[in-house]
């Protein structure tokens, strides 16, 4: 990407960066050595079923476990650095709670004192237009209310990291969109990076820049979107014979519905399949079950 | 308009929508286009695909980057899309549509008095 060439020196070292990343929680592995590299100035989506290691994975970035392997953030080990990396560190958790005892200003006044880069000012500015006021007590606010008020805090923290781990979960499609709108407007930079898991992938599907899929522990897909969308190509092919012909080429996943065959290619040069039927780029969530299906992420043996 | 799924890649089909914008005047020569920010958050797209749009146009000399302000049409920019535009249709959409015309096996004066009927059942 040329913007990244043009990046300063400091910015080309990865965000987060992690090597023969493993967990166990007592007998059972639960991530089995995972390597990625994040750089800065992109949207992540970090995309698997229920356990199969997200949020353990996310909680290693966060310094909330331990794990075996290496990580790092900003270059610093996010276990033994947790307080340090925090100043520049956001996240919002799936199973996210504000005190529900205090008043939005309390909150604001709270994280004034014990965050050194968190600003009230931001942070009031990222509600005007919501039907938050400072007055409110946080228990009093609605599911969709809170999860404003979480990320105008989230925000107004001067992060070079925003980790969201489900964060629009149980929230109607209004404020879903509102959500991610914001993130955009008012957050993204080119020196930011966002990490993003959400069962919702076709809603942020454009939105990203980068996917991991995450299966049972391992990663089975880390790509640039712009790459998926080279490599990947689904097809939909009504004839019997055509499906045949193009059955040929190797789809890597298979599926009739109401009598129509979708097929999903894995790096078939276009031009092969275009006889066969019609041609478009799988969605996230149509990949995402392609591959889940597949008997082994490698190519190599999977036929 | 939130329907990406075609099969031409985003940052084309962004491209596009701001050629469209020059074209029809809707921002003038010498004006400023909308941010990359404001066109990523419109259609929760990603930045990195918004930039890349407008790179294709810088690269053909229709828009320029001024530092710090952001991105403007540049002068005599509507007429050399207007050429762009109409080259790329006669290269890669004429040839075709002309096939089509050609197998459907209509002539001039059918596409003609057809298309103004539909002008006039527009209008």
């Amino acid at each position: 990407m040329t913007e990244l060439s043009s990046a300063p020196l400091e910015t080309i070292e990865p965000i987060v960066s992690a090597r023969g990343l493993r967990k166990s929680f007592g007998r059972k592995e639960i991530l089995h050595g995972l390597d990625f590299d994040i750089p800065a100035g992109r949207i992540y989506g970090l995309i698997g079923h229920n356990g199969a290691g997200k949020t353990t994975t996310l909680n290693a970035m966060l310094g909330l476990t331990n794990c075996e392997g290496t990580i790092r953030v900003l270059g610093e080990d996010p276990f033994a650095r947790r307080a340090k990396l925090m100043e520049n560190v956001a996240f919002i958790s799936d199973v996210a709670s504000l005190p529900r005892f205090l008043r939005v200003r309390e909150l604001f006044a709270l994280l004034t004192n014990i965050h050194p880069n968190f600003s009230q000012e931001k942070a009031r500015s990222f509600l005007e237009g919501t039907d938050i006021k400072p007055e409110m007590k946080i228990k009093h606010l609605s599911k969709g209310m809170i999860a404003q008020l979480h990320l105008a805090v989230v925000m107004a923290i001067d992060a070079k990291l925003l980790v969201l781990d489900e964060p629009t979960l149980g929230l109607d499609i209004t404020y879903r969109k509102r959500f991610y709108r914001r993130l955009l407007e008012d957050y993204m930079t080119e020196e930011r990076t966002l990490l993003i898991t959400t069962h919702q992938v076709d809603e942020i599907e454009f939105m990203l820049s980068d996917i991991m899929f995450i299966r049972d522990g391992e990663l089975i897909l880390h790509m640039q979107m712009e790459t998926v969308n080279d490599k990947f190509t689904q097809l939909v092919v009504n004839d019997p014979e055509q499906q045949a012909a193009a059955r040929q080429h190797g789809p890597v996943y298979e599926e009739t519905r109401f009598g129509q065959t979708v097929m999903i290619f894995d790096g078939v040069e276009r031009d092969l399949l275009e006889p066969y039927g019609k041609l478009s780029t799988p969605t996230l969530s149509d990949l995402f079950v392609a591959l889940m299906q597949r008997p082994t992420a490698n190519p190599e043996t999977a036929q | 308009m939130d329907d990406f799924h075609t099969s031409q890649p985003i940052f084309v089909q962004i491209r596009q929508r701001l050629t469209e914008m020059i074209l029809r005047g809707a921002v003038g020569e010498g004006e400023a286009l909308p941010s990359v920010r404001q066109i990523a958050a419109d259609l929760s797209v990603n930045p990195l695909t918004v930039t890349k749009a407008f790179e294709a146009l810088v690269d053909v000399g229709v828009v320029e980057k001024r530092r710090g302000l952001g991105m403007f049409v540049k002068t005599g920019a509507r007429a050399e899309l207007l050429a762009h535009e109409r080259d790329k249709f006669l290269k890669e959409d004429w040839p075709r549509i002309a096939a089509q015309i050609k197998a459907l096996d209509l002539d001039l004066q059918t596409l003609l008095s057809s298309s103004t009927a539909t002008k006039g059942a527009e209008k």
